[in-house]
């Protein structure tokens, strides 16, 4: 809660509430004489310490966009904004801050560092953030522990099973308090009530430090916790349903979980 | 864009030491890899090693023959001589004197007793003839025991006369030895084995250099993902290349130490098996050391080289790799 509140009061109240928003973003992908048009005018606005779920089958360009909102991948048209920072016009320097201490990163194969102890891989993006050891070494600590992984800081990710992995990469990504968690279908690599922990753990996290969490996943389960939902559909936004909608016409999702093998 | 300044900051440059530390830990768990490279630099650096030592106790043992310290005079060893000769004549005289007593010998004389192997075998030791035969001089110890010390005396004379011999004809017995095994004298000879030996090590030091480039480029391939994930953590390209040299120099260090000492054990056992204590006569201990120097300055230099493009690969990797899940 504590750096969000920072970085809102260090830009004036002219701007926006939002802390993602992309304008009518596209991205063509080249693959000889072939051209895959996989985002082809995306425009979402994402509100401070809301959580969302992206849905969409197969191919329609979920992680894609999420690359683009990450900074992992440029736009071929339109603009991705960060807390209004166009984020097109960072240098590599500054873009790497942006990664390092605006954007939590949780993959669907968790990512961590296969030579380091679990509180080493939260250490991490401390380290990177210029953060002392003694320092690190404490806040990661206190993150594992509200993970419940206080009883195996010390394990290396192989000593461990996926559900705790992934619990070591959440905490890794909320280390240097983010606005923004971009999780890749973070459940997509788990069994069903290995992910629903996780999915719970995502929602009281999103509570309690008012993170902005955007997931892209297959997964019904993350439905019920999101505040919104945006259905992609070939590279377009669908639709998008408040979870009010959700909850008064339950057959949507019924009827979405057909497109879903 | 003020808005950026405001908002967005720039990532701060990391110390060496964590660099060194992240490296450390992933050389130590993964040991067969790191030793792949090691032991390709190991065995580089022990040829090249080997090779600048043997040339180095050849330097040494050429200069020695060129200037032998010899510390016996030439008048010193005449006076040995005269010695000898003197003692010579005197136990002939005794003996001849003894002959007139015709006493009979002491059937439990054994000559092999008391001078450790048979009278007959001292003229080879000696290089030189005894004073009277050997079966002779048996007889007439074994009826007159006073000739024993009188001939143990002779013995201590010649045996001196020997060393000095010895150290005075050593320069030309070591070329002897150099010749026969096929050592160069000549300059030209000198130069043609040199220019020989140059592309020997030349060519095992490319082999090594590709087998670092190679390990190296495995290294990074394999762990795309990891590389793309502590970009998007955070870490800047500089990071990443240190991370990646650190961790070649490590490798390169060791192999380089471990090929040296290899080398040149090897290297001063062989020269010493060749040449006896010829080998430690005048050794070049300075050329030694700069000979470890080079190697070392070698190791380090192939091991950067072989890691510099594998580094500069990781470094340009995209962090959209770490979101690849295919992998
Ligand atoms: N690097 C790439 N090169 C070429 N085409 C790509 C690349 N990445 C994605 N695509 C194409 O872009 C489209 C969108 O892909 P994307 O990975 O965003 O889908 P997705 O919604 O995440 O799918 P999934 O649910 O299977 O993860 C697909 O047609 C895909 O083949
Ligand atoms: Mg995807």
């Amino acid at each position: 809660m504590t750096s969000t509140a920072e970085k809102t009061t260090a830009q004036p109240g002219t701007l926006s509430e939002y802390t993602v928003r992309t304008i009518d973003v596209k991205r063509v992908y080249r693959m000889g004489n072939e051209e895959i048009h996989a985002l082809k005018g995306v425009n979402i606005s994402i509100q401070r310490g809301e959580y969302i779920s992206i849905m969409g089958p197969s191919g329609s360009g979920k992680s894609t966009l999420f690359n683009m909102i990450g900074g992992l991948d440029k736009p071929s048209e339109g603009k991705v904004y960060i807390d209004e920072v166009d984020i097109a016009q960072l240098d590599s320097y500054e873009l790497a801050w942006m990664r390092c201490h605006k954007i939590g990163y949780i993959f669907q194969t968790f990512n961590l560092m296969p030579v380091q102890t679990a509180l080493e891989n939260v250490m991490l993006p401390m380290i990177f953030a210029g953060m002392n050891t003694a320092d690190a070494q404490d806040k990661a600590a206190e993150i594992l522990k509200r993970v419940e992984l206080g009883h195996r800081m010390f394990n290396k990710p192989a000593e461990m099973s996926g559900g705790q992995q992934q619990r070591v990469a959440i905490a890794r990504a909320f280390a240097n308090d983010p606005s923004i968690i971009l999780a890749d279908e973070p459940t997509g690599n788990l069994d069903l009530n290995t992910g629903k922990l996780i999915i719970e753990l995502l929602r009281d996290l999103n509570k309690e430090k008012g993170v902005t969490i955007i997931s892209a996943t297959h997964d019904h389960k993350m439905l019920a916790v999101s505040d919104r939902i945006i259905w992609i559909r070939d590279g377009r936004v669908d639709k998008i349903q408040n979870r009010a909608d959700l909850k008064i016409e339950t057959g949507t999702i019924e009827g979405a979980e057909g497109e879903i093998h | 864009m003020s808005n950026t300044q405001e908002s967005i900051k720039r990532q701060p440059m990391l110390p060496l030491s964590k660099a060194v530390e992240i490296a450390w830990k992933s050389i130590r768990l993964r040991l067969s890899r790191s030793l792949l490279v090691t032991s390709g630099i190991v065995l580089a650096l022990a040829f090249l090693m080997s090779i600048l030592t043997s040339e180095a106790m050849i330097k040494g043992m050429r200069a020695w023959i060129a200037n032998p310290q010899i510390s016996v005079t030439r008048e010193q060893q005449q006076a040995l001589r005269d010695e000898l000769t003197t003692k010579t004549s005197n136990l002939r005289d005794a003996v001849a004197e003894a002959a007139k007593a015709r006493r009979t010998p002491d059937p439990k004389w054994d000559a092999e007793k008391v001078f450790g192997k048979p009278l007959a075998e001292l003229p080879r030791e000696l290089g030189m003839t005894l004073p009277l035969t050997a079966p002779e001089l048996d007889r007439a110890m074994a009826a007159n025991p006073e000739l024993v010390p009188m001939f143990q005396d002779w013995l201590v004379t010649a045996r001196q006369l020997k060393a000095v011999r010895d150290e005075q004809t050593a320069p030309q017995r070591l070329l002897a030895m150099m010749e026969a095994n096929g050592v160069p004298s000549n300059e030209e000879a000198i130069e043609q084995s040199r220019t020989q030996t140059n592309w020997l090590i030349g060519l095992a030091l490319l082999v090594a250099f590709v087998g670092i480039l190679n390990a190296m480029l495995m290294s990074v391939t394999e762990r795309f993902r990891e590389i793309g994930t502590m970009k998007c953590l955070g870490a800047l390209d500089g990071f990443i290349i240190k991370l990646f040299l650190i961790e070649s120099l490590f490798q390169g260090i060791v192999g380089t130490v471990i090929g040296i000492i290899v080398g040149l054990t090897l290297s001063m056992a062989a020269v010493s098996i060749n040449y006896g204590s010829f080998a430690w006569k005048n050794m070049l201990w300075g050329d030694l050391f700069k000979a470890m120097l080079m190697c070392l300055t070698v190791g380090v230099v192939l091991t950067v080289a072989g890691a510099l493009y594998p580094s500069w690969r990781a470094a340009k990797m995209q962090p959209i790799e770490a979101m690849r899940s295919d992998v």
